[in-house]
């Protein structure tokens, strides 16, 4: 055989190979698109179908289903909803600045002074995002009750003219902004130490004080991260439901979250209405998640040069005490006050102090919280079904946030923006929404779906993609496209090049994708509420209905056992993960 | 001649066959073993009733109860929207609104326990639905920080007591707190509620968190379900229970088996009990629930029959004047829905 005709069938050989690889890519993009429309798109046109009529779709059937705007409208004129969204501006916006200063703040004192125990308030800058939110608004209504909270005992007791009220909008922003700050923490840390201190230099030889500096040029500089961590904090807050549910009750204070509850808990419930206020609180969500975009790719702010620097420190003097002292503070507020409050309500019999004095009378104390939770079955069944749940999610979402994460970053296909997009989209989707939408698009198919542990996880998966897929995309960006060639070199298909390079080197992104989802799932409540029944009911729900069931000291017993396994599985996650999995541990309600 | 040899064997045991008579028939013992589960729906609260199902395992250990709890409006949904699915999974619904429940009727099969004449038609909407636990409203309040305690309903009314002392469960949260109000206004006054409202009490989602904040010293006085607030009170809870002369308004739940129940006979074999003497008097002496058998086998502690009058209110009425009412009672108490 002469050269040309080995080139002529070698050509050919390769168009039939390219045209199977091709048609091989359309399929795997048809079916990536399949799964996500399944997983995200369905659940929601089933949600705003049910805003869209005044028929159940499932109850009544598609036969008498009625296009009407009437719930939007009878929403829209409800001054209770008006109320409601106004709370919740007024919580979240005043939670977010909050949560600026003080992530803000903790960000510059740890990259940027001479602070002693950096790497400590680093840690406990991040700590907050691992408490899930009804544990923590549950601790703050033992604090922090205006007639039986324990600060106001504690005041008391010192004869401080001094009083505290969390059941009412201010307590709420308070709490908000302590437990989320961490989000504007981890935006701008990382903005501060990537930043080249030049322009601080200049303006320090131009005269500026250092303070001047700090809000003339550095705060500017890094304001894209100020922004994303303000509107990601603020997008997370929107979602929440445990924080106001248990301060906002006493005081019948409503956000959208606990007000589209409430509409499901009467009798009669209003489901369709409560799917046009999740429409609303969706499209709100939404307006914020393109604002963020927008902030982030619409100007440049370019400080990163390619030459080497430091960031500088700047030496504090005997002020580094002081701002030392702020992290205790905050150490304080955020985990020992809470632990500390949890604790008294849980080996204490009954909550009634009368004084300070009382609060130290031992005799109070006893194991009879924790001996009653351990009697129900339903404890340890629900501790059971959480990691179950938790390890489907995980190994399911992790291998489909896989696929998705390679197709984004490593292939040409066409059709990659739109799975990008459907992966992305459920962060503007609260967990409580995902909830009534999943249970409206899966209860009506045939088939075994509804009941099982299974409409739980895929509720998960589809509610924590972002959060997957960002994590993994990092390592996937991490890999040089080399190594994936010389695989192809030494004649590895693309699988096979998946298998023998990606897959060994993303390892640790994986693992960290996988835990990450995995502590997720078992934390969260928002959209468990709709989906469970006797058999698959998790450790937040039943943690909901011991709150429900008005036992202050069974709720404290089941907070600490469930946070004590949540730190336990978090340590065992960053040591199987080398801490990648630290980065958005927050986003669930 | 079997038959003999097992009533031999029973009374060797101990076992009056009269007794496990009261239950239901051998074979429906057996096929409730052989099933050995039942899903049991319950709108009452799950610590309560995780109690009824141990009791009933001390006498039936075979048979397992699923317990699925939500909160009244959240248990009819689900029940709806999966039965119109075909999947409702429950063996037993059981439900304190009856109301609610009346327009489910057609979902449930025939039943009636053994012991079914004992029962007074009243409490009953349809024959299908049976009245499993019969609830009575009390009134308690916290006895560090109560020096002068009302006696009446009419005293809850005291400008004494304004200003956030006393706490209520608001009116929509369901079929007894329904019947609460209904008392309130027929037999205490179509005043009363705005006389009431004028000591600004707090108000809460439901009887549960109510007694909890009761304990704490959130609120001093509260009108409560007697077994939300009982069970605190036996665990030495700083906490005093009277029933007020004027009436003591009862709900009696609806409770039955759906025709498509997958375990039918351990759901009658469950009810059997709960309405049987037995369960009756487990709730009455360890619940503080009161009964709707015409012979009440025992009283709660402190209800005394001939002080207080029972207040059961007329079914028509309770399904007619649910949506205006409400919607006054809220007025009245500046709730906002």
């Amino acid at each position: 055989m002469d050269a040309s005709a080995s080139w002529r069938t070698e050509t050919i050989g390769e168009r039939a190979g390219g045209i199977r690889r091709h048609a091989a890519a359309t399929a795997w993009v048809v079916a990536l698109l399949a799964i996500l429309g399944f997983l995200v798109v369905y659940p929601v046109l089933m949600l705003l179908l049910g805003a869209l009529t005044d028929t159940n779709p499932v109850i009544d059937g598609f036969g008498v289903f009625r296009l009407s705007i009437a719930n939007f409208i009878a929403v829209l004129t409800n001054p209770n909803v008006g109320d409601a969204l106004v709370n919740t501006l007024i919580a979240c916006g005043g939670g977010t600045a909050l949560a600026v200063i003080i992530g803000l703040t903790f960000s510059w004192i740890v990259v940027r002074t001479n602070t002693p125990g950096k790497r400590f308030i680093a840690a406990v800058s991040m700590l907050p995002l691992f408490a899930p939110p009804l544990v923590a608004g549950i601790a703050w209504v033992i604090l922090g009750s205006p007639k039986t909270g324990l600060l106001n005992t504690m005041f008391k007791w010192m004869n401080l003219d001094l009083r505290v009220d969390f059941y009412s909008l201010s307590g709420l922003i308070f709490v908000f902004g302590v437990y989320y700050a961490p989000y504007v923490y981890m935006f701008t840390a990382s903005a501060l130490r990537n930043m080249d201190p030049s322009l601080e230099e200049a303006a320090e030889v131009s005269g500026a004080s250092a303070f001047a500096t700090l809000f003339s040029v550095t705060f500017p500089l890094i304001m894209p991260a100020i922004v994303s961590g303000m509107l990601l904090s603020f997008i997370v807050m929107l979602g929440i439901y445990g924080i106001p549910a248990v301060l906002g009750a006493p005081t019948n204070i409503n956000v959208l979250t606990t007000y589209i509850f409430r509409l499901t808990n009467w009798s009669p419930p209003l489901y369709n209405t409560a799917a046009a206020v999740a429409i609303i609180l969706m499209m709100v969500t939404g307006l914020l998640v393109w604002l963020q975009q927008k902030v982030l790719t619409g100007r440049s702010y370019t400080t990163v040069a390619g030459k080497a620097f430091r960031p500088r420190s700047l030496d504090l003097g005997r002020w580094r005490w002081f701002t030392f002292s702020l992290a205790i503070v905050y150490l304080l507020v955020v985990v020992v006050l809470p632990l500390l409050a949890l604790i008294v309500a849980a080996f204490r019999k009954f909550m009634f102090i009368r004084d300070a004095a009382s609060l130290f009378d031992m005799r109070q104390y006893s194991l009879m919280h924790f001996n009653a939770i351990f009697d129900n079955p339903l404890t340890l069944r629900s501790i059971y079904n959480a990691v179950e749940v938790g390890i489907t999610t995980a190994i399911v979402g992790g291998a489909l946030a896989f696929a998705i994460g390679y197709t984004i970053h490593r292939t040409q296909v066409t059709g990659r923006g739109a799975i990008d997009l459907l992966a992305t989209l459920p962060v503007a989707i609260p967990g409580l929404v995902i909830g009534v939408a999943y249970l409206w698009a899966w209860i009506g198919l045939p088939g075994g779906l509804y009941g099982t542990i299974w409409i739980l996880a895929l509720a998960f998966i589809a509610r924590f993609m972002p959060d997957t897929v960002k994590v993994l995309s990092t390592s996937f960006l991490q890999i040089h496209r080399e190594l994936e060639e010389a695989a192809w070199i030494c004649g590895k298909g693309m699988l096979g090049s998946i298998r023998t390079v990606i897959l060994p080197l993303a390892r640790p992104g994986v693992i960290a994708a996988m835990t990450l989802l995995f502590v997720l799932a078992i934390r969260e409540l928002g959209s468990s509420l709709f989906l469970y029944t006797s058999n698959t009911m998790v450790m937040s729900v039943l943690l909901l209905d011991y709150y429900e069931g008005g036992n202050l000291g069974k709720t404290a017993a089941f907070s600490l056992v469930q946070t004590l396994l949540l730190g336990v599985l978090i340590g065992l996650a960053n040591w199987l993960s080398r801490g990648a999995a630290q980065t958005s541990v927050g986003r669930t309600g | 001649m079997m038959k003999k040899m097992m009533v031999a064997a029973a009374l060797a045991l101990g076992v009056s066959p009269a007794l496990a008579q009261d239950f239901g028939s051998k074979e429906l013992i057996d096929a409730a073993n052989k099933e050995g589960r039942l899903v049991y729906y319950t709108a009452n609260f799950a610590e309560v009733e995780q109690q009824v199902i141990n009791a009933f395992n001390k006498r039936f250990p075979n048979i397992k109860v699923e317990m699925v709890r939500a909160p009244g409006g959240q248990l009819i949904t689900r029940v709806k929207t999966e039965a119109a699915a075909g999947k409702l999974a429950a063996d037993v619904v059981d439900h304190s609104d009856r109301a609610l429940m009346a327009e489910l009727v057609d979902l449930f099969q025939d039943y009636a326990p053994p012991n079914a004449g004992d029962y007074i038609p009243e409490a009953q909407i349809s024959p299908k639905l049976w009245p499993r636990a019969t609830l009575v409203w009390s009134i308690a309040y916290n006895t560090e920080l109560v020096k002068n305690p009302p006696k009446t309903w009419m005293d809850l009314t005291k400008p004494e007591y304004n200003n956030k002392q006393i706490g209520q469960v608001f009116a929509a949260s369901g079929g007894t707190t329904w019947t609460r109000i209904m008392f309130e206004r027929q037999v205490l006054g179509e005043d009363y509620w705005k006389k009431q409202a004028a000591t600004n009490p707090v108000l809460f989602p439901s009887g549960a968190p109510t007694s909890d904040s009761l304990v704490r010293g959130e609120i001093s006085i509260a009108p409560l379900l007697y077994n939300a607030i009982y069970p605190k009170q036996k665990d030495g809870a700083p906490i005093k229970i009277f029933f007020a002369p004027e009436g003591a308004p009862v709900n009696p739940y609806a409770t039955g088996i759906p025709k498509t129940a997958k375990n039918p006979n351990a759901a009658k074999l469950f009810l059997n009990w709960c309405l049987s003497l037995e369960g009756q008097t487990f709730m009455i002496k360890e619940l503080g629930n009161l009964t709707s058998l015409k012979v009440a086998p025992v009283y709660p502690e402190g209800f005394d029959p001939k002080v207080v009058k029972v207040w059961l209110p007329k079914f028509d009425e309770y399904v007619k004047y649910h949506a205006a009412w409400v919607e006054e009672w809220n007025k009245t108490y500046g709730y906002r829905q």
